[in-house]
């Protein structure tokens, strides 16, 4: 049934939004256990190049849908309805998740001395993709369970 | 939840005939924000839980209340 009122508009939409952040980080998470931008052979410079950009794209991707909520294209009423709250405070409370994932994979790499042959740019890599993994998951189960009735 | 809140949202709502989304249009929430109350996920601001109090013509006590 096609949502009329507002609030079954912005229902609508905040569902989509978990749903298609879950499939997103899912999709990222999935691309780089295969594709393992960062610990492939770089010779091939053109293929290098081509997966850094993709994964950039994806990070960045990932992280506007966080911090905008994902609504920019729709009307202002609906927008402050998706983000009411409950989506700020699942937005803070995956960050938080996020960020904690940051700091734990960095301090690993730091301080597991079978990851010192780890360059800058791999490490960063890692970090990155951890992290924001984890907090466009947490965001989109967060989101999920909200939407589900008791 | 907190394990010092009682909530009775549900039960007020209900008493009243009026769905998730009929309070969340009155109140100017999403429905998702009245279900994460009712089911004790979220713990509403100040303002949010005169706003529902305010809807439902009672008092946030009758709400929302401190186990003694």
């Amino acid at each position: 049934m096609e949502p009329r009122t507002t609030v079954e508009i912005a229902d609508r939409n905040s569902r989509r939004r978990a749903v298609i952040v879950a499939a997103g980080a899912i999709v990222f998470v999935i691309g780089q256990v295969m594709g393992r931008t960062e610990f492939r052979d770089t010779t091939d410079t053109g293929l290098y190049l081509s997966r850094s950009i993709m994964w950039t794209v994806n990070v960045i991707l990932l992280l506007a849908f966080l911090a905008t909520g994902g609504g920019l294209l729709t009307r202002r009423e609906i927008r402050e309805l998706v983000n009411d709250e409950v989506s700020r405070l699942n937005y803070k409370t995956s960050v938080v998740a996020g960020f904690w994932v940051a700091m734990t994979t960095a301090l690993g790499i730091y301080l597991i001395p079978g990851l010192d042959h780890l360059s800058g740019r791999q490490a960063v890599y890692v970090v990155i993709t951890s992290s924001v993994a984890v907090a466009s998951i947490a965001f989109s189960y967060l989101e999920l369970r909200a939407h589900r009735d008791a | 939840m907190h394990s010092q809140l009682i909530n009775r949202l549900r039960e007020e709502r209900a008493r009243r005939n009026l769905t998730q989304a009929e309070l969340a249009t009155m109140v100017g929430v999403s429905r998702k924000t009245i279900n994460t109350v009712e089911n004790g996920v979220f713990i509403p601001s100040t303002v949010l839980a005169l706003q529902l109090a305010r809807a439902l013509g009672t008092s946030v006590e009758s709400v929302f209340q401190l186990r003694k």
